[in-house]
């Protein structure tokens, strides 16, 4: 009768232990959040002035702003997107519809999941044997082709995902009325989840805005402002790259203000991106 | 009655059947089309294994498989061995993945189980939040906040704590620099927490209501239905969890290459400034004159891209295990 | 509410009405497994045939094939001959989307558009015919008119089509699958995801549309197929049992297992 209790009450020892030891992890996690959040709040606010989003990247040692590399970042993340997002909602139609039932499907869902996950310098590398080499330069148009392969696999996996869950009734209801399969894709799939792939496109567009490794050799950095898409361009993140290893002083306060716009800007979009999916699914 | 017969007349059924074909080349177009940006996808990654083996071929042809196995890696000899970075890259990986495993799963138990309802879904997003931030936020603030933080207090404490200790000693070695191996490691813990947890917080979430009642139901406290019955069924799903983390430790950039020291040799010291394959070609691509640098570089990238599309591939597999076991 | 006809005729025996649809050594497969086997019907012009009998009998994929709306699932295939208006609409050459230009249908649950009250039928009608507005307008309305929904909506012809109830929004799909003008409609369980008073419209609704179509309906209600149509037919395992007259079926049918389904013996 003892050993039993006292079993039962090791057993509750055990638990409670491993409970805590829970919640302890999950405390260090928050910490880690609050302490990543608090430094960038703490060091970019410092910084941050109208004067950031007015000057150009300064010389060494010298006062400015990030308004070339702000710039390059929104041209080379708009034409990603552009370029991006035709392919990838039209190869997650042909996966969700057209092929649904297909063995290419399964396959490219497969390629698709490891290209989402790959190592991003490794398509800086590729764009960079792609376009730079036989160019024999780098150039902004390089950095954006670079972005749009990683936009492709989110919104190749975002589309495929969504219309997967248009219900297959409403399909046949409008092949039901004579519709053609593209018209009930157009008008009856599409709309259907729209705020859904919507949602995919902002996730990439946060995906995009903070990558760094792809541009690094493929746009490179330029310390002036270019509109030219054939030569080089500054980017917010390699600006931030250069300017944090440096030992100026101005340089690395511009690196964190540059950090905090960015990380704004990331959270600010996939919070946007999650409340509209959160409002699809109340209703 | 006479809905049908204005349908019939033949007028009707002419224009009907043009715009007919009119629907079926466009379907067909349509399809073509969709079918084409399907196929894309696989011609990306196929596009990026080519260039890859094409813009190494020169580094592989010279060094063959002795690449593989060689420490040094100096650009004015031109004599280039992938090793050091090589290690660098599964030591920061493993390292993080041990870290950051118990602790992703510990939150995801957490998340489940013990968290008040009302908190569940905002810590949850939190989590998933942290996934999003861009690499090169971590690597800055691991750059100018905890490297100096480590360097100045807990490197110095470990390493008296460890003097003498044959062993540890050693893999703890002085000089505190702040940056190196072991600084990256953690990093990269902190990066990759976020994907085990949220993916252990999804497949926990797929074990049956039922399976758990019935262990509480016999008097299982919270800790044994979690090791004894959740962690069995999701055992899979966990593991492609962490696979996935590896292959984003593996792959990570801009976060590593703040910390990392960036120098080619292999130390006992986990204290010591290494270099990960990644981390190579960041900080070295452009600068890099002479084919064969450049080559050398990109065979890097070669090497990064199988040990990651290896990782990558399991993981996926592991996870679609699990998903098809739910979805049947 | 039905009104009877006097002519006593057995439609199962008798060819003197003129056959709209005729189903002839149909076979339907599910991958390998045989979900129809060898069915033989003919179904009346501007008369409402059920199919009734225990769910997995093949009611509904015989439906399904008389619009063909299988062929959008891999796997599944047809042999044999179904007949419209004397034609094989499982003839390869046949054009899908004409064919159920031809023959609409209705689902067990409501499916609107995501679109509005006015697009939801407009959008069938835009596919085929290029009308004026004031055209269109009329048509949507007399669709509506015509499934019993125009005074319900006519003050929000812009709201969407799933802010209607479920019985509001089932009519709408009869009111779209009217707008395209078929000459059969399918109805796949319409009633069996509303309420009471909704299933008495759509009943109400399938009575006066036997005027100008052919009306084919899948239930699993007894008592519906009694109501609201002229012939039934039983099916059972894949196979038909029995089709005749509504009123034969219920009263007298020839068969055991009929009788025994009708009795709820079974099912």
């Amino acid at each position: 009768m003892s050993t039993a209790a006292s079993l039962h009450r090791s057993r509750k020892r055990k638990n409670a232990v491993m409970m805590a030891l829970c919640t302890i992890a999950a405390g260090i996690g928050l910490v880690w959040l609050a302490l990543i959040l608090g430094a960038l709040l703490y060091k970019g606010l410092s910084g941050l002035s109208l004067s950031v989003f007015t000057q150009m990247t300064p010389p060494p040692g010298d006062a400015g702003g990030l308004l070339n590399a702000i710039y390059g970042s929104i041209v080379m993340t708009v034409i990603g997107i552009v370029v991006g997002t035709p392919i990838g909602v039209l190869a997650g139609t042909y996966m969700a519809e057209y092929g649904r039932f297909s063995r290419l499907t399964t396959v490219v869902r497969f390629i698709n999941d490891i290209l989402l996950s790959a190592p991003s310098i490794i398509v800086g590398l590729f764009v960079y044997e792609l376009m730079v080499r036989p160019m024999g330069h780098f150039s902004a148009i390089a950095g954006a082709v670079a972005l749009s392969i990683l936009v492709i696999p989110v919104v190749v996996r975002t589309t495929e995902d969504m219309l997967n869950l248009v219900p297959n009734a409403l399909r046949e209801a409008g092949t039901a009325i004579g519709a053609p399969r593209w018209v009930v894709i157009r008008s009856v799939a599409y709309r259907a989840a729209l705020s859904g792939i919507v949602t995919g496109i902002l996730l990439a567009i946060a995906r995009i805005s903070g990558e760094t490794a792809p541009l690094l050799f493929t746009a490179l950095n330029n310390q002036f402002w270019s509109s030219n898409l054939n030569a080089p361009m500054a980017s917010l993140p390699v600006t931030i790259f250069q300017f944090a290893l440096s030992p100026y002083e101005e340089w690395q306060q511009l690196a964190w203000t540059g950090a905090l716009i960015i990380t704004l800007t990331v959270l600010g979009l996939s919070i946007f991106a999650r409340s509209l999916t959160g409002r699809r699914e109340d209703r | 009655m006479t809905a049908v017969s204005e349908a019939v007349t033949s007028s009707a059924i002419r224009t009907r059947e043009a715009t007919v074909r009119r629907f079926a080349l466009t379907d067909t177009i349509f399809r073509t089309v969709t079918r084409l940006s399907a196929i894309l996808v696989l011609v990306l990654l196929g596009g990026v294994a080519v260039s890859l083996i094409a813009g190494s071929w020169e580094a592989l042809s010279k060094f063959g498989f002795s690449f593989l196995t060689t420490e040094s890696w100096n650009p004015v000899t031109e004599n280039f061995g992938a090793l050091a970075p090589i290690y660098g890259t599964v030591v920061t990986s493993a390292i993080a993945i041990l870290i950051a495993v118990p602790i992703g799963i510990g939150i995801a138990v957490f998340l489940t189980e013990l968290c008040p309802r009302p908190l569940r879904r905002p810590i949850g997003i939190a989590v998933e939040l942290l996934a999003g931030i861009p690499s090169i936020i971590y690597g800055i603030w691991g750059l100018f906040v905890f490297a100096p933080f480590l360097q100045t207090t807990v490197q110095p404490f470990i390493i008296n704590l460890f003097h003498g200790i044959p062993g540890l000693a050693s893999l703890f070695a002085g000089p505190p620099y702040g940056i190196g191996l072991l600084t990256s490691s953690l990093i990269l813990a902190i990066m990759v927490l976020p994907f085990i947890t949220s993916i252990t917080k999804d497949v926990f979430d797929t074990v049956p209501a039922v399976l758990k009642e019935s262990a509480y139901g016999i008097g299982c406290t919270t800790w044994e239905v979690t090791r004894r019955v959740v962690i069995p069924y999701t055992r899979v799903g966990i593991m492609g969890g962490v696979m996935l983390g590896l292959g984003r430790a593996l792959g990570e950039t801009m976060a590593v290459t703040f910390v990392i020291g960036n120098a080619h040799r292999i130390s006992a010291s986990l204290f010591a400034p290494g270099t990960t394959i990644s981390a190579t070609i960041a900080n070295e691509f452009t600068e890099a004159d002479g084919e064969l640098y450049t080559s050398s570089l990109v065979a890097l990238g070669l090497i990064l891209f199988i040990i990651t599309f290896i990782i990558l591939a399991l993981a996926r597999y592991m996870l679609l295990r699990i998903d098809s076991r739910t979805g049947a | 509410m039905k009104p009877m006809l006097s002519t006593d005729l057995n439609v199962a025996e008798t060819t003197a009405e003129k056959a709209k649809i005729e189903v002839k050594n149909l076979n339907f497969y599910y991958g390998q497994s045989k979900a129809l086997k060898d069915i033989n019907l003919s179904l009346p012009e501007r008369s409402v045939t059920a199919f009734i009998g225990p769910s997995g009998c093949g009611k509904s994929t015989l439906l399904r094939v008389l619009n063909r709306i299988y062929e959008l699932y891999p796997k599944q295939s047809a042999e044999g001959q179904v007949l419209l208006d004397g034609k094989n609409i499982l003839d390869r050459s046949q054009d899908l989307n004409l064919l159920r230009t031809k023959i609409g249908m209705v689902f067990q649950k409501p499916t609107p558009f995501p679109m509005s009250i006015y697009e939801n039928i407009a959008f069938g009608v835009r596919l085929y015919e290029k009308i004026s507005k004031a055209e269109m307008d009329n048509r949507v309305e007399q669709a509506l008119k015509r499934a019993a929904l125009w005074n319900e909506v006519k003050d929000k012809l812009n709201a969407s089509g799933q802010s209607l109830s479920g019985g509001q929004q089932q009519r709408l799909c009869i009111a779209r699958t009217v707008a395209v003008k078929p000459e059969v409609i399918l109805l796949d369980e319409p009633a069996s995801a509303l309420d009471p008073l909704s299933t008495a419209k759509i009943e109400e609704l399938i009575d006066e549309l036997q005027a100008d179509y052919t009306i084919v309906i899948v239930t699993h209600n007894m008592q519906q197929a009694a109501r609201v149509s002229r012939q039934t037919a039983f099916m059972y395992l894949g196979e038909l049992i029995e089709f005749d007259r509504t009123e034969k079926i219920f009263t007298s049918p020839r068969e055991k297992r009929t009788q025994d389904y009708i009795t709820g013996r079974f099912g």
